[in-house]
């Protein structure tokens, strides 16, 4: 990896970024939302790229961490194992991260991403952050891989630990836990938390939450407005801008072109022939590749119903703090991921293949995510129910080498084959 | 020379379908099982319960319906213990309970709740950290556990058979730690794999029985003229592991096993309940936040400065870490805690096993390897 150790992996991803948001808009009949995601990915690693020259503190997370509070300080975030998918996806340098990874002493059944962070950090291919922060949600690896980045980057860190059921005690402690990362924060950049900013954020949570459920809906047309490529697009807008006014912007864009596009009966894929379900995240080094094969064979992610439906309910921008915690037990992959298996979950995926008129369903079984492959089998079960197949998928989200392009394409064509047939 | 490990080892050969467990079922009795040292075994006892650990086979074996039910990346540890349940082996529990100490476990409760099925299945959301509102969530959780078991039995437990319960208990852990101190002579008068067998009987068997069996051992042990000279003195840490044969067979090849950091262990018995005044139930869930830490617990230093007061209380030459496949927590802290090993001058033998291995021709030889670098630091 060619790195001049100040974060050069950053540099690549912005310029990538940008020339994706270029090309989306130049490109003919593609959304102008994609674009926009393109730019507001550029922004984000912009903005993490000038952190240390703008005087401002550097927080690296992990996945399903509250940055509201961060964004409310001032602190720019920089989500960990998201940075490692886009090495992976737009540099392609994934083995030599991996690599580091394993030279850290990082086996190979750790979490991919957990393993391509410690091996960005070691090949200081990104900026040094000031702070680790890192939190139990969602898993094992989110929970242990804090310490080992705290020892790489020489930096300080908290970790949050998130309680794993829903519960009115669990809530108080994980308000609690959020306080104490505040007063750490505080000492850390000297910077006060902007309780009217956070309210400001919550408030806009709620409509973010509000615009995923509009676009879920939408989403129900016949053909689906929404390509697979969207629903990666779907998933990190929460991740890189929670309650922030860029996810407002994008996903009321995004809303709106779905709109019109399900008045107007365009889909995603034309002539749409199978709507699947998709469990769980695909690989990121395939993406592309699923957009064209998808495209060839009429097939559309109409749904991932633990990856973009929200919990009931709506927060209190009043008790920022207490709304900030009461998000992360709403959030749409706790349901299946994180907290005793909830029938809720399992209505989801079921309610989920009917209202959607699924066809076939894709559980993508990222090998390094030990807990969601161990519900295959129930979720199998419980589409069966319904009369939907399953294919599962042994896969890495960020390592290629596991499912080369085609393999997936010949396992994915028998399934269409399959749909076909019935 | 030792019969009384016979009866433990005559538990460990029938488990789980003992002679204990089946007379307690034949009386009326209740058994459940635990799946994690998180879960107070006391309250289980004060409710008149036999505690039993649902561990899987101790052996090395094809896990189809383990793998096909909970799918091949889970550690093999899960995996073998529902395949176990799945089969039948359990059928006689009455209720299963759980911590939420790391993704195998939690994901071995649901799918015993769904697929194996028990009449009382409860999980305790565990803390990963050490604060006093840690503390308070876990306290809050061990109440629920209680209240809940008490609505289920129809009976309340009270404070005093808590306590008694709590006594009884650290008894237990007492004799265990005599048993430890006679490992750290420099000749043991037993080995690592025979100290596998009390402590796996420890949690198979009531605990009444397990105590007093453990006393006659430990004067048997006190009156035989065996003592062990080993060529290195080990200790072996990392994931679950219960297997005596794997510690045998490091054993056969002269070395001695002094210590242990696993929860089949020194993380199973090393810390008493301490009541102090304290209402029982608060002292028992302090003890177990607080207890020998599972890498689970952040920060990770607990767990690392206890293991290196292991290695200096037991003169340890070198640590075998053995993690299971896929068992995240402890190959996350692999790095950190092998280099905290190496600056103390404790080299570090990192194994990748599955659950149940004996000891396979390649970790003999890796061990072989090991103990020819020991003594060669030696001379």
């Amino acid at each position: 990896m060619t790195t001049n150790g100040h974060g050069n992996e950053i540099d690549l991803l912005v310029r990538t970024s940008r020339m994706l948001a270029r090309m989306n808009r130049a490109r003919p009949g593609t959304r102008a939302s994609q674009g926009l995601y393109y730019q507001l990915l550029a922004d984000y690693y912009t903005r993490v790229r000038h952190a240390h020259e703008e005087g401002k503190l550097l927080a690296a997370h992990t996945v399903f961490f509250p940055t509201e509070i961060l964004y409310a300080m001032d602190i720019v975030p920089m989500h960990t194992e998201m940075t490692t998918w886009l090495i992976a996806l737009f540099l392609r340098e994934q083995a030599e991260v991996l690599a580091k990874g394993a030279e850290l002493g990082l086996a190979p059944e750790i979490c991919s991403p957990h393993r391509g962070v410690a091996g960005i950090l070691g090949l200081n291919a990104i900026p040094r952050p000031d702070v680790v922060l890192w939190s139990n949600l969602i898993c094992d690896n989110t929970a242990k891989s804090g310490e080992l980045m705290m020892e790489l980057s020489g930096s300080p860190g908290f970790f949050l630990d998130n309680p794993f059921q829903d519960s009115p005690a669990e809530l108080d402690y994980l308000t609690g836990e959020l306080e104490e990362m505040v007063r750490f924060l505080q000492e850390q950049s000297g910077r006060k938390l902007d309780l009217g900013k956070l309210a400001e954020a919550v408030d806009r949570t709620n409509r973010e939450i509000d615009l995923y459920r509009e676009i879920g809906e939408l989403r129900k047309a016949v053909p689906a407005p929404l390509s697979i490529l969207g629903y990666m697009e779907l998933l990190s807008a929460d991740y890189m801008f929670p309650g922030q006014p860029e996810a407002i912007q994008y996903l009321t864009l995004l809303r709106d072109e779905l709109k019109e596009m399900v008045r107007e009966g365009r889909g995603a894929v034309s002539p749409e022939r199978f709507r699947l379900m998709t469990l769980f995240i695909p690989p990121m080094h395939l993406m592309s590749f699923l957009g064209r094969l998808f495209e060839e064979h009429g097939a559309v992610s109409a749904v991932e119903p633990l990856f973009t439906y929200w919990s009931e309910g709506t927060l209190n921008p009043a008790r920022p703090l207490e709304s900030v915690a009461r998000k992360s037990f709403m959030l749409p992959e706790r349901r299946s991921m994180y907290g005793p298996l909830s029938e809720q979950a399992l209505r989801d995926i079921s309610e989920g293949a009917e209202q959607y008129r699924i066809d076939g369903a894709v559980f993508w079984a990222f090998m390094g995510c030990r807990h969601t492959c161990a519900t295959i089998k129930i979720f199998k079960e419980t589409l069966s129910e319904v009369d939907v197949p399953m294919l599962t998928i042994d896969c890495d989200i960020v390592d290629p080498t596991v499912n080369p392009e085609e393999e997936v394409r010949e396992k994915l064509e028998q399934f269409f084959e399959l749909l076909e047939d019935r | 020379v030792l019969p009384s490990l016979d009866r433990f080892r005559e538990v460990n050969r029938t488990f789980p379908q003992t002679a204990d467990v089946l007379e307690h079922k034949r009386r009326g009795g209740k058994v459940f099982g635990w799946l994690c040292t998180y879960v107070p075994e006391e309250i289980l006892h004060a409710a008149g319960i036999l505690p039993v650990r649902v561990t899987g086979y101790s052996r090395e074996i094809e896990l189809e319906d383990g793998s096909a039910y909970m799918y091949i990346n889970n550690c093999s540890f899960s995996r073998s213990c529902l395949q176990m349940g799945l089969r039948g082996e359990y059928d006689y529990l009455d209720g299963v309970v759980a911590g939420s100490t790391c993704d195998g476990a939690r994901r071995l409760f649901d799918l015993w709740v769904h697929y194996v099925g028990v009449p009382f299945h409860h999980i305790i959301t565990v803390p990963r950290k050490y604060t006093e509102r840690a503390h308070a969530l876990y306290y809050q959780q061990v109440s629920g556990f209680k209240l809940q078991l008490e609505e289920h039995l129809g009976a309340e437990i009270s404070d005093e058979r808590l306590i008694a319960s709590v006594q009884l208990y650290n008894e237990s852990r007492e004799l265990l730690r005599r048993l430890y101190e006679l490992r750290k002579l420099a000749a043991p008068p037993i080995t690592g794999a025979e100290t596998m067998e009390v402590l796996n009987a420890s949690f198979r068997m009531p605990k009444e029985a397990f105590n007093e069996h453990l006393r006659r051992l430990l004067d048997e042990l006190e009156a035989s003229p065996v003592r062990h000279t080993p060529r290195a003195r080990l200790m072996v840490t990392g994931s679950v592991m219960n297997n005596p044969e794997f510690i045998a067979s490091i054993e056969e090849l002269g070395a001695l096993v002094v210590t242990d950091e696993l929860c089949t262990s020194t993380r199973y018995w090393s810390d008493p309940v301490v009541l102090d005044g304290r209402p029982p139930l608060e002292a028992i869930a302090r003890r177990y936040l607080n207890n020998f830490p599972c890498a689970r617990m952040v920060p990770s230093d607990g767990r690392f400065d206890r293991i290196l007061g292991l290695v200096r209380d037991y003169r340890v030459d070198g640590v075998v870490s053995q993690i299971i496949r896929y068992c995240v927590p402890y190959a996350h802290d692999l790095p950190l805690l092998t280099a905290r090993l190496s600056d103390i001058g404790v080299p570090t033998l990192a194994l990748d096993v599955e659950y149940g291995t004996s000891g396979s021709g390649q970790i003999r030889t890796r061990v072989q390897a090991f103990l020819e670098m020991l003594e060669a630091r030696k001379k």
